[in-house]
């Protein structure tokens, strides 16, 4: 069991490492990153969840920010080609995932007719 | 588009979608908990809360069966754009059944463990050498983490902290997901099912949606926005001819960018067709009264310098654009978003105006 308590350990101080840079990133960080968050708290709570899982990109993008590094071309150059490579991913491993499932199945029990065997020996007596 | 940021947006169609979301949700763990306990089960030998766990493992996977469908099926009609609208509130749904299949699952066969639960499930099989018998709860372990980071980003804060580009890529991971839950189900309850309604309805789904992007692909590779011919800063995009009153014809600057050209009142005006929301396709928007619409959302921009109408506050890049002959042309380099420019007069009679 070691290591599971040690993957389980991990997990707790990641999200608690997330939960430290949350308190900091959303009562100091966001009014300094972003003018549409000034004012607004409640949906602030909201955050919290990613902030725990995906903190290293929180931070990344908060020193982005506060450097002014931000290259404002980017944000109008989607990923599109990328669909074009989910559509391969999704049309090779979706056929293979359930072609191998269904032949490691062992589908011994369904080909087997079990028989009641008390009804056999009622028809002895 | 809103000028300070709120926990929920909400509008009367998002009522109404999350209104029939909702009603379909319940009927269809309804119909699987009380109306029909043995259809998807082996025939009884199950009890309530691995039932419960069933009804929402299988309604959770349906649900992203249907939520991957939608964009392929906007990418192939544009009828199916209204589906798209509402898509992040579903998808957070969906993170919510998911939860608590995997809760049901954690709380009945590993409650009882000596060791911590979440530590059991981890390490209770570790046969990851075979595939019969496999772990399958791994896939599953790493589908709903997909799923809860995606639900927990799925704010407007998080599209414009993090840019549409990188929130696109994040979002990928749920073609990741999808796969693994395949996996998850396959390896898993797949191999001793014994009453097959599930069985088929989940072959169906998963090849529905590999078909759908497949087809998606093909359409867009045929359909496919035009690269503009390459000569200097200026660019070629299309022909004077090739423009109608108040729509845009697009072009295809790099992999990445695109250009969209509008004619509205006998005039031309470039602006980025990536809408600084989710960069959705803005040269397929209708201009009205100079304001294009944005197909997927709704924000509005002025085409002659990229600006949402106060009090909002987006901004995409506009273009330099001129016409030589017959020909309209695209300065390569975008202007700052929210910079004027004078709409260009497209005197041709060629044009229908
Ligand atoms: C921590 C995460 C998860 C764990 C530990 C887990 C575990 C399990 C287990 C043990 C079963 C077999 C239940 C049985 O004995 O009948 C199962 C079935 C299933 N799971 Fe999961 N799961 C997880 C996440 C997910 C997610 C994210 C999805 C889909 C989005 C999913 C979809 C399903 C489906 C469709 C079934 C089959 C249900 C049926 O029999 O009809 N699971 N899961
Ligand atoms: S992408 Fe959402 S409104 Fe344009």
């Amino acid at each position: 069991m070691d290591q599971a308590q040690a993957i389980f350990f991990a997990f707790q101080i990641w999200c608690s490492i997330g939960a430290l840079i949350a308190l900091f990133f959303l009562t100091i960080g966001i009014d300094r990153i972003d003018e549409d968050a000034q004012g607004a708290y409640v949906f602030r709570l909201l955050l919290i969840p990613a902030i725990l899982l995906i903190w290293p990109l929180v931070l990344w993008r908060w020193f982005i920010l506060e450097t002014e590094r931000d290259a404002w071309p980017n944000r109008h150059r989607p990923p599109r080609h990328a669909h074009f490579w989910v559509a391969i991913a999704l049309a090779v491993f979706i056929p293979v995932i359930i072609l191998v499932s269904l032949s490691v199945r062992q589908t011994w029990p369904v080909d087997f007719e079990p028989q009641k065997l008390s009804l056999l020996e009622e028809r002895k007596s | 588009m809103s000028v300070k940021y709120i926990p929920v947006q909400w509008n009367n169609n998002k009522w109404k979608y999350n209104a029939v979301m909702l009603a379909s949700v319940f009927a269809y763990l309804w119909i699987f908990i009380f109306v029909t306990p043995d259809l998807m089960s082996n025939e009884g030998r199950i009890n309530g809360a691995v039932h419960n766990a069933r009804a929402f493992g299988s309604c959770a996977f349906l649900m992203l069966s249907v939520i991957l469908c939608i964009g392929p099926l906007a990418r192939l009609d544009n009828r199916f754009l209204p589906l798209l609208y509402n898509r992040r509130h579903f998808g957070v749904m969906t993170a919510f059944v998911a939860i608590t299949h995997a809760s049901y699952i954690i709380n009945w066969y590993f409650a009882f463990s000596p060791s911590n639960k979440y530590e059991a499930l981890l390490f209770s099989n570790t046969s990851y050498g075979q595939l019969s018998g496999f772990p399958f709860e791994v896939f599953g372990i790493f589908a709903l983490f997909c799923l809860v980071i995606l639900a927990a980003t799925s704010h407007d804060f998080w599209l414009k902290f993090l840019t549409p580009r990188i929130w696109k890529r994040i979002h990928y991971l749920i073609y990741a997901a999808y796969i693994s839950v395949v996996a998850h189900v396959g390896l898993g309850i797949l191999q001793d099912q014994q009453n097959h309604t599930f069985t088929v309805i989940f072959i169906l789904a998963a090849i529905v949606v590999a078909t759908l992007h497949v087809m998606a692909a093909l359409h867009e590779k045929k359909h496919g926005d035009p690269l503009a011919a390459e000569s200097g800063d200026w660019v070629k995009v299309c022909e004077t001819t090739d423009m109608q009153e108040g729509y845009a014809k697009i072009a295809q600057l790099t992999a990445k960018e695109r250009v969209a050209i509008f004619l509205h009142e006998g005039k031309l005006s470039a602006i980025s067709n990536a809408c600084a929301h989710q960069n959705g396709p803005l040269g397929e928007g209708k201009i009205i009264r100079c304001l294009v619409t944005c197909p997927w959302h709704g924000f509005q921009y002025d085409v002659t310098n990229g600006s949402s109408p106060a009090p909002f506050t987006e901004k995409v890049p506009t273009y330099n654009l001129k016409v030589e002959g017959n020909t309209i042309l695209v300065d390569r380099h975008a202007n700052e978003p929210g910079t004027y420019v004078e709409p260009v007069p497209l005197n041709i009679q060629g044009a229908a105006a």
